[in-house]
């Protein structure tokens, strides 16, 4: 090979080299030279975060995810290198996270102090920190795919409910609904008025309650007016005769009271013997209502009746008989 | 090495140009509306630096190296310069195979570098000329799944592609026969064996290291 090809090949080769290399540096972001410093964290999983995915405080890149690695006890550590005078949270814990809708990860520094607004991960984060150690507590947030998956799943209970609402609303009960929703509509209207109705009743009543409440007021004022004329009276001895007199009338109808017992108690005496009359005359008057006994018959049955006044009558003939002929009836002979 | 590698330069970076500015476009036109245009120097980060530069440029090569090697010693074969080589007690594997192979096997990798930068440059300048993007969307979308696997993985590729071709491209001319005529069919089994070998270690590396 001639001298100059060589030339021409080794300065290709160089040439190439250099731009790989600083290619390679400049996309990954790499800060050859720059100091700073590796922490590990430790998570249950890490989702999708990989090697190279950005390492960010309050939303500013501080550094890349170094290594991942499984270790003992289902654990996941992952080294994060913080590029150098990054000012770190005194309690440093990580959320990684997706960090747009396209599957890119990244690891999120959060303050522990500040309570996250995720229970979940604030259990993941203290479930990591209870391992103890150096170790950053770490959490993971679902990604896309799950959320996905679970909007999926959510999506098919919604088909399959309204599938089923479908088969269960045919013609006939959709009438039903129509019918239903007009008798409702009616039902309303009538409670409409009668609300109406009872809105006007209830006018009236307030305005008779506040008329009430006037002659009550009122009344309280009399009643207030007459206490101070009550006050005026018994202040100059008045209500001391009235007692008085209240007294002496009290001692009269206790007497009266006492004449009252006595008569009570000769009712009772007398009670038993008024029973039994009572219970004679109510014995008698059943059976005269059962046209039994002598009174009875002699009530109900009218032939006693009859047979009493043809008796009369006849009599009646028999005197005027007598009277007319004395003689075909008596004989007075001395001898 | 100048011959294989070199000289190889205006080809594969003219490819690498138009692979460029055409995964930009495709990229935008595929992803408008749904997805973040920013996507689109993933895509063409990505497709460029794993799979269209390394086999598009390998693909040339074929045609271009491995044509070359096929009629060179076809040529060398039929006109017995190679039994004049024998003849001589120098080698020929020793004397014409292995310089060639080893020749591929470096050169390729270091054209087809060369036109993945040219590949990414042609399609971040299409992307903020005719495709109103920023350069730091650009950017950021280039940076956004990239892993220095990606660099290495296409280097690595196209080296097994330059010392397939380069391996090939010997054996059909050492094998011609049959004067002119033999000559060039050697030289078209070269390239189209050489071609279906791209394809088949593209697919063997993507199983490989992905």
């Amino acid at each position: 090979m001639k001298r100059r090809d060589e030339l021409i090949v080794g300065a290709t080769i160089v040439f190439t080299l250099l731009i790989v290399v600083t290619s390679a540096v400049w996309l990954s972001e790499m800060q050859l030279g720059a100091g700073g410093s590796v922490h590990v964290t430790r998570f249950r999983t890490v989702g999708g975060l990989g090697v190279g995915n950005p390492v960010v405080l309050r939303g500013v890149r501080v550094g890349r995810v170094k290594e991942i690695r499984i270790t003992e006890s289902d654990w996941v550590e992952a080294d994060l290198h913080i590029y150098e005078n990054t000012l770190l949270p005194a309690q440093p814990g990580v959320v990684a996270a997706s960090a747009s809708l396209f599957g890119e990860w990244q690891a999120g520094i959060i303050n522990m102090a500040e309570p996250y607004s995720d229970p979940n991960v604030m259990n993941e984060l203290a479930e990591a920190q209870a391992e103890g150690d150096d170790a950053w507590p770490g959490a993971t947030l679902p990604d896309i795919g799950q959320l996905t998956a679970q909007g999926n799943r959510i999506a098919t209970d919604i088909a399959t409910v309204s599938s089923r609402i479908q088969a269960a609303f045919d013609s006939q009960t959709v009438h039903e609904v129509q019918r239903s929703i007009r008798e409702f509509g009616q039902m309303a209207d009538t409670l409409t008025r009668f609300t109406e109705r009872q809105t006007a009743v209830f006018g009236e009543v307030s305005a008779n309650i506040k008329h009430g409440s006037d002659a009550v007021t009122n009344a309280a004022l009399n009643l207030e007016h007459a206490l101070a004329r009550l006050d005026s009276a018994t202040a100059e001895g008045e209500l001391d005769a009235i007692f008085n007199s209240i007294e002496g009338a009290t001692a009269e109808m206790r007497s009266a009271v006492s004449s009252f017992l006595t008569l009570v108690r000769l009712a009772e005496e007398n009670q038993a013997s008024f029973v039994a009359v009572l219970v004679g005359a109510d014995s008698v008057m059943t059976r005269m209502q059962n046209m039994t006994g002598t009174l009875g018959l002699l009530v109900g049955d009218s032939t006693l009746y009859v047979e009493a006044t043809a008796t009369i009558a006849e009599l009646r003939a028999l005197l005027t008989d007598i009277k007319a002929n004395p003689r075909k009836y008596f004989k007075f002979s001395v001898f | 090495m100048r011959r294989i590698g070199v000289q190889s330069l205006p080809i594969a970076l003219f490819i690498a140009v138009f692979t460029g500015i055409v995964l930009a476009l495709l990229s935008s036109y595929t992803l408008t509306g749904a997805v973040p245009l920013y996507f689109v120097g993933t895509l063409v980060g990505k497709a460029v630096m794993i799979e269209l530069v390394p086999v598009m440029t390998g693909l040339a090569l074929s045609g271009r190296v491995g044509a070359n090697i096929a009629a060179e010693l076809g040529t060398m074969r039929v006109t017995e310069q190679v039994e004049a080589l024998e003849t001589l007690a120098y080698d020929p594997h020793s004397y014409l195979v292995v310089p060639r192979i080893i020749a591929a096997t470096l050169m390729f990798p270091v054209v087809v570098a060369l036109a993945e930068v040219t590949g990414l440059l042609s399609g971040w300048i299409t992307a903020i000329n005719l495709l109103d993007m920023s350069t730091v969307e650009f950017v950021k979308g280039l940076r956004l799944f990239y892993e220095f696997k990606d660099i290495w993985f296409g280097l690595v590729k196209s080296m097994s592609f330059g010392l397939a071709i380069a391996l090939i491209g010997c054996m059909k001319g050492l094998s011609a026969s049959g004067g002119a005529e033999g000559v060039g069919r050697t030289a078209m089994e070269a390239v189209v064996l050489g071609a279906q070998m791209i394809l088949v270690l593209d697919a063997f590396w993507a199983v490989a290291l992905l």
